[in-house]
């Protein structure tokens, strides 16, 4: 690159940086080094880049203004909530800039009557829940990470959680957002009511991982805290058993709120780090939460400890209050932070299989495992059938990372070799975009990129994540694109 | 006219036997008077593909036709060359009983459907109306139709997993998955649900499915005033109690349900109408805290059961339908659940002062009524159009779901679409660039 190019590229980004600080004020924009490096990656740290600005917009009308600014100028984007993505969604682009949701943290309005609470996205997941607890009510979703993840993240990635069985995940539980498009224009879509006429946008943006544009406001749906809650806990030699057992309760016409099982790894890590009261030398246990009307759960319970001892369960125990429960969860939550002690390195995989192949295919991951020679430990949301095996290596042996993408591929495979999927919550992102081919057919992905294309042909949000290759919005193979007809009329600009 | 050589084209794809051409046949399948110039009954997939390529090609438009029971749904529409019809795409494709995930050709009939899930004691947990009259899987989905029991389980996005998708242009296509968790790529099936036709044609579904409960009890409460009743409901709604349904009626459709099912209530008050299924004891342990809490609201009521039960939730789930065999004029209006006294006092006055007749049931727990108005056309126009200005002033939408074409002309049928109006069409370009699929009817 000569000189004079250069400083002709420094000029133009000083420039943009300067359009920034109008927009949003001086303290709003990032641009030096030291600190542009706590956005270089989120929670899945091997891959990082560092973005050219970070902004930090205060409201809707800020965001569009950075958005049309970035229209303008083909500078690609990629929002941000807390970072804590496990698929690197929120990696940011080469030459690109970050938008930072997190000073969008405001809980806009708490209806109970209605059931509803609007946030912005910024919001911490369990500050829904404290704002409606004292009135009896919670937001469902709750992935193990939400005293940090933000509920823009949640949405971006279609979150779970351990009580995702009975209740559904993040989509089933938004009922409208607003958002600023790729273009800057701020829509709404959905809302507090139920019903709006048209397409379903909100059921689209939910789980499009932040490629469709940047939400800036949720409508969220509270439920009733029920009126009983058992959590039982039930301990086995082989992991194999514990899957059995968890399809075995289903069969029986059981939906319990959640079902979560963890292997000897997981057990003994976690055991060392909060003292849960995990039995140390077990294969596996499983956690099974009841809840609902008191006369529900208590006829359950029997049918559940039934098939807990039909599966070789060895210890089966009912917490007897909130407090061993909250303690048997705890354990739970606090998983892979946990894991940290046993390994210095893991690699976190997410695949879904159907729950009648739990046994089978916790069999073949163990096999694999010993191929490879990796150790893999397990932790996962078992009703939903949703995996998440932590191939355990050591970043520092020559090698070691390399295996542990091969062994992580192959676990995929077996997932979709098993009619699942190769990823149930923590979204394809730029991790897994690779794998997203073993699900679905080029029509299947041109269908997904007629979707992006509707909302960002210029490809400029959130741009390399989700589709295994990069596609844009005309290409050669795709339908041709004809004249839309408020184009034509002279009513829209060129999409 | 289509061209002979595109008819006999159209009738080789599926064979002379699946197709119709003689206008007397052809009546049935009119949409608001529009008259299709051939109805085509595929029997595989591939089929409904190549029709559509041949559609592309020579640019006809195609309705997408389950058993037509939604056919009234709708903007007129623009033109008609192909009614194409599910019907015979009927099978199930795979029934994972312990997985409670289930695949199955759109074609085929919820009653169907059902009774054979029923067979491991499992169910889609959809209930809406027209499943006597045959209502088709993939027109349930298209039209995003539900029942009552929404309020426990939620409408058609809440369990559809996965689909397949014959488009415009002929390609198949599919989205999400067939496991009950998934977030890879876009939720496809989301797009589709409540996209009437208008984005391609659904022939493959999989659903996540439910046990079906043990044990049911609905408790029939009349109140001295709407704000009784409302009070009673913000009661249930604000405990720990796990209602199914949970519908109020307004004196005019309580009075007609009485007579049909041999209720004997009180026909001049509103009325809850609580469901509860769940096990035998739960069910019997929460009617009771409803009946203590509804009558400490002035209610008086009935516990019913069994068959008489069943019978009232039938007439519900296919109000009004049932209730009116001819000339309907039905809405639905998306409110607030706080905000229904305020829809249905407006109701009142609109009947009292635009002589019709209102028959209300409301989905309480959600904040949607379905409405059926009676009277003569100009007034009804004049009451819904009043109507939907009173539901949009309070944040809420009016959607018309059935009437004849003489209102139609006189209320827009979907209202306000939003400001995700511009996306909605470039998403519907960009996979109908030629608008072939329900032309006019939805988005365009
Ligand atoms: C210890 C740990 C435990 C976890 N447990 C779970 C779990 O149980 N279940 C689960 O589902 N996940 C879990 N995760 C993953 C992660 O917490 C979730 O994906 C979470 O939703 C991410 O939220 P975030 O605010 O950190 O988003 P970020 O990581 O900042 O961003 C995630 C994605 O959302 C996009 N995005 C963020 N905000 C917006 C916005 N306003 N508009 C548009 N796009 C936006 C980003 O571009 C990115 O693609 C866990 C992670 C960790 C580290």
């Amino acid at each position: 690159m000569t000189t004079q190019h250069k400083s002709k590229s420094l000029s133009r980004k000083e420039k943009f940086r300067d359009r920034l600080i109008e927009i949003i004020g001086a303290d709003g924009v990032i641009s030096s080094d030291d600190e542009l490096i706590a956005y270089e990656c989120d929670a899945l740290t091997g891959y990082r880049i560092k973005p050219i600005f970070v902004v930090l917009p205060n409201s809707a009308e800020e965001v569009s203004a950075v958005i049309k600014e970035c229209y303008k100028e083909n500078i690609p984007y990629v929002p941000r909530g807390a970072g804590t993505g496990l698929s690197g969604g929120a990696l940011p682009t080469e030459e690109g800039i970050v938008i930072s949701l997190s000073r969008m943290n405001k809980i806009l309005d708490v209806d109970i009557p209605n059931q509803r609470v609007v946030v912005e996205p910024g919001v911490v997941n369990l500050w829904v829940t404290d704002a409606v607890s004292s009135s009896g009510y919670y937001y469902a979703p709750d992935p193990s990470s939400q005293i940090v993840c933000t509920i823009g993240g949640n949405v971006a990635e279609n979150s779970g959680g351990v009580h995702c069985l009975k209740y559904g995940v993040t989509t089933n539980h938004v009922l409208g957002v607003e958002m600023v498009l790729p273009d800057g224009e701020i829509i709404e879509v959905g809302g507090k009511t139920l019903d709006h006429p048209g397409y379903d946008l909100t059921g689209l943006v939910v789980g499009s991982e932040g490629l469709l544009g940047v939400v800036t406001k949720v409508a969220l749906k509270i439920i009733n805290k029920p009126e009983a809650v058992k959590t039982l806990f039930a301990s086995f030699d082989h992991i194999e058993d514990a899957g059995a057992a968890v399809s075995g309760i289903t069969v029986r016409g059981v939906i319990p709120a959640g079902m979560e099982i963890m292997d000897s790894f997981c057990i003994r890590a976690v055991e060392e780090a909060v003292g849960a009261g995990y039995p140390v030398d077990a294969g596996a246990i499983l956690l099974v939460e009841l809840d609902g009307p008191t006369a529900e759960v208590e006829a359950l319970l029997p049918i559940v400890e039934e098939v807990l001892k039909e599966n070789n369960a060895i210890q089966i125990k009912v917490a007897k209050d909130a407090k061993e429960r909250e303690l048997l969860w705890k354990g739970r939550k606090n998983a892979f932070p946990a894991m940290g002690r046993i390994s210095s390195d893991y690699y976190v995989q997410d695949g879904v299989i159907p729950r009648s192949k739990l046994a089978e295919v916790l069999g073949e991951i163990g096999e694999l495992s010993k191929k490879y020679g990796l150790r893999v430990a397990n932790v996962f949301h078992a009703g939903d059938g949703n995996l998440h095996p932590l191939v355990l290596y050591d970043s520092s042996k020559e090698g070691d990372l390399d295996k542990t993408l091969e062994l992580s591929g192959e676990i995929l495979q077996v997932c979709v070799d098993k009619g699942g999927s190769i990823t149930g919550e923590h979204g394809v992102g730029h991790d897994k975009k690779r794998f997203l081919s073993l699900m679905f057919d080029e029509e299947d992905l041109d269908a997904m990129n007629l979707v992006r294309c509707a909302f960002d042909v210029k490809g400029l949000c959130n741009p390399g994540k989700l589709f295994p290759t990069p596609r844009t919005c005309v290409e050669p193979g795709m339908k041709p694109f004809k004249e839309h007809p408020l184009q034509k009329a002279g009513l829209g600009e060129m999409y | 006219m289509l061209k002979k050589n595109i008819i006999n084209n159209l009738l080789r794809i599926v064979g002379e036997k699946n197709a119709l051409t003689e206008e007397a046949e052809l009546k049935s399948f009119s949409v608001d008077d529009v008259l299709p110039e051939i109805v085509l009954f595929p029997n595989e997939v591939e089929q409904v593909s190549e029709i559509m390529k041949l559609a592309s090609k020579e640019s006809l438009s195609v309705l997408p036709w389950g058993s037509g029971t939604k056919s009234a749904l709708g903007n007129k529409p623009d033109r008609a060359d192909i009614v194409l019809s599910t019907k015979n795409l009927d099978r199930i494709v795979e029934h994972g009983a312990s997985d409670l995930v289930t695949t199955t050709q759109c074609g085929i009939t919820l009653k169907k459907f059902q009774s054979i899930l029923n067979k491991e004691n499992q169910f889609l947990a959809l209930d809406p109306p027209h499943v006597g009259r045959k209502a088709t899987v993939g027109g349930i989905i298209a039209a995003n139709d539900s029942g009552p029991e929404r309020l426990r389980y939620g409408t058609a996005r809440e369990f559809l997993i996965g689909l397949k998708v014959v488009s415009a242009d002929g390609t198949i296509f599919k989205g999400g998955s067939k496991v009950v968790k998934n977030v890879a790529g876009y939720d496809l099936p989301k797009l589709y649900v409540g996209s009437l036709g208008t984005l391609g044609i659904i022939v493959e579904a999989t659903f996540r499915l439910y046990p079906v409960p043990e044990y049911s009890e609905t408790y029939l409460v009349s109140f001295p005033t709407l704000e009784d009743a409302h009070g009673a409901v913000m009661t249930l709604l604000n405990s720990d109690i796990v209602i199914t349904s949970l519908e109020i009626l307004n004196p005019e459709l309580i009075s007609s349900l009485a007579k049909r099912n041999d209720l004997d209530i009180k026909d001049d008050q509103y009325t809850l109408a609580i469901g509860i299924k769940n096990v035998e004891k739960a069910v019997k342990d929460q009617v009771s805290t409803v009946k203590t809490l509804c009558d400490q609201n002035g209610g008086k009521g009935k516990v019913i059961s069994g068959v008489q039960e069943e019978k009232f939730w039938d007439d519900i789930r296919d109000f009004p339908w049932k209730l009116f065999k001819t000339t309907r004029v039905v809405c639905k209006a998306s409110v607030l659940l706080t905000q229904i006294p305020q829809v249905l006092e407006t109701l009142k006055r609109l009947s009292d002062e635009n002589g019709i007749k209102t028959y209300i049931s409301a989905r309480a727990g959600n904040g949607i009524l379905i409405i059926s108005i009676k009277g003569e056309p100009s007034s009804m126009i004049e009451s819904l159009n009043s109507l939907r200005a009173f539901v949009s002033s309070i944040g809420g939408h009016l959607i018309i779901q059935e009437a004849p074409c003489e209102i139609k002309a006189g209320v827009s049928v979907w209202g306000d679409f939003g400001s995700g109006l511009g996306i909605m069409k470039k998403i519907k370009f960009n996979f109908d660039p030629d608008n072939l699929l329900n032309p006019g009817r939805f988005i365009t």
